[in-house]
């Protein structure tokens, strides 16, 4: 039997409500800058690779 | 480590369910609960261990026979590579804990990409390993539930956003915050602090100041839908955002104390080469694997030391120099030197749940060797410490000891004497040496070329 480990810290009322409205706003960026990398796309204009996917770090 | 209880299960790891770390024969070890099996798996078979571990994001370990656990609730043991020195956000300069901050921001990232989140986001569990910003918690990673908020949000803004503001916006020294609060800076405080211009920052208003003025006016409240209200583009918005307000912030040292203290420094060049040929000779000499330079500055010494010894800590009261020194590590890329922030006269306390989470700085050591180089005149004249008791002070922190000795006729103990009644009559080249040898078997004794001052190497006896 598996026990899913509750969170074992509080995120605070006030942290979960103003993150959600925050994330909600900023969410709607990373759409607008998804859709505009697709467009870009059609113009054959590749995307920055991202820095995280960047395997060459020590 | 020395403040543990005879259980072995170090008294720092008590709050997280998942599992808890443990020492048995000078080893330490980390015991995985079953309650924590289903995400364990999640973190190993995912690819997200191996790609963090590649990145130096997270420790390496080894997993060892379950049958050497601690308790019943074990799953697995995992032996993780030993840190070489735990410090603290406290000792930390303004790049360093920004550095920090970005590597827990760039492992959540990853995490998600992967489907599993940070569960918590303190700034404890990231060590300097090798010179770089590493998580240190391998039991840090949940099953990402796409409509989850990142529970870990406030303990990140109170551990890492809010400090660095205030240090680059307001004050560099209102890191010490965090040596009070050790679940971060509260950010009602941290709201108030800040100059009222930070309001116009996107990050800013938003993390810190509007999120201050919810957690008030919510403070108790019960929220009733906990999930499915924050989708993942939404989660990645906020760790973006949180990423890019963080590098905005910047502190360059300036107008502090000793930045540019060897610009200003009152010895000629070749006492100073001088000492760096003792100081060359003798680590070659003791060949320490731990070595501590107190009063460091900008870590010059440290550096020569850290050509002989396994890991060099580089101490200063300077937060400027302790930021020089860490951008040296960085840009020759350094694996075994450690700048700290460190004041002699009042050193890191052990601090936390019962005073045990948090180890003081005596309790981290002793060091295999300590240097002590044109400092003495500032914890015996502007500290007014009996010369016994700093022997009896730098006996306990390290085996060997190589000092410096400035005299009063030097031109900065001049300085030092110049606003004050001179109260030292003891405070002499002779009242030093036999202070010290009542702790200490002294090896060398040479006077600095061109110069006043003397350096020694000594043994504790």
């Amino acid at each position: 039997m598996h026990f899913a480990p509750l969170p074992y810290l509080d995120p605070g009322s006030g942290s979960f409500l103003i993150q959600l409205l925050i994330a909600a706003l900023l969410g709607l960026g990373v759409a607008v800058r998804a859709s505009w990398g697709k467009i870009k796309g059609w113009f054959g204009i590749k995307p920055k690779a991202d820095e995280d996917d960047d395997e060459s770090a020590e | 480590m020395t403040n543990q209880p005879n259980r072995g299960q170090l008294p720092a790891s008590f709050r997280d369910p998942s599992g808890f770390l443990f020492s048995r024969d000078g080893i330490l070890y980390r015991q995985v609960n079953h309650a924590y099996e289903r995400e364990y798996a999640r973190l190993m078979e995912s690819g997200l261990y191996e790609k963090l571990v590649k990145a130096g994001l997270l420790i390496p370990h080894v997993e060892l026979d379950p049958s050497s656990a601690k308790s019943e609730a074990a799953h697995k043991v995992i032996q993780p590579e030993r840190v070489a020195f735990i410090s603290y956000p406290y000792e930390w300069s303004f790049s360093q804990l920004k550095d920090t901050a970005l590597a827990t921001l760039s492992i959540q990232k990853r995490a998600l990409k992967l489907g599993m989140s940070l569960k918590d986001a303190s700034a404890y569990n990231i060590q300097f390993v090798r010179g770089k910003a590493t998580l240190i918690d391998t039991l840090s990673f949940e099953i990402y539930k796409e409509g989850e908020p990142w529970v870990a949000y406030r303990q990140f803004c109170q551990h890492f956003l809010a400090p660095l503001a205030l240090m680059a916006l307001k004050d560099v020294r209102l890191n010490q915050l965090l040596r009070v609060y050790i679940d971060g800076v509260p950010l009602d405080l941290a709201s108030e602090l800040m100059p009222a211009k930070t309001r116009l920052n996107f990050g800013l208003l938003t993390h810190i100041h509007l999120h201050a003025g919810a957690q008030k006016k919510y403070s108790g409240q019960e929220v009733k839908s906990r999930s499915g209200t924050m989708s993942k583009q939404a989660m990645v918005g906020l760790i973006e955002n949180l990423e890019a307000t963080i590098k905005r912030l910047s502190w360059a040292p300036q107008g502090t104390e000793w930045g540019n203290y060897y610009d200003i420094t009152n010895y000629s060049e070749a006492a100073f080469e001088h000492k760096k040929e003792l100081v060359r000779e003798w680590a070659k000499r003791v060949k320490p694997a731990l070595a501590w330079d107190l009063g460091a500055n900008n870590g010059v010494f440290s550096r020569i030391v850290s050509e002989t010894a396994w890991y060099v800590v580089s101490f200063d009261v300077d937060p400027a120099a302790i930021e020089q020194n860490y951008q040296k590590i960085k840009s020759d890329k350094t694996r075994n030197l450690l700048p700290l922030l460190l004041d002699l006269t009042n050193p890191s306390p052990a601090i936390g749940w019962a005073n045990l989470e948090r180890d003081s700085f005596a309790s981290r050591g002793p060091a295999d060797m300590v240097l002590a180089l044109a400092v003495i005149h500032h914890l015996a004249i502007s500290n007014n410490v009996p010369l016994p008791q700093l022997a009896d002070f730098f006996a306990q922190t390290g085996k060997w000891l190589v000092i410096e000795f400035v005299p009063k006729q030097d031109s900065q103990v001049k300085k030092l004497l110049a606003s004050r009644e001179d109260i030292f009559p003891n405070y002499t080249k002779d009242g030093f040496e036999s202070a010290f040898k009542e702790k200490f078997i002294i090896h060398e004794a040479v006077n600095v070329r061109e110069s006043e001052r003397a350096l020694y190497l000594m043994e504790t006896k």
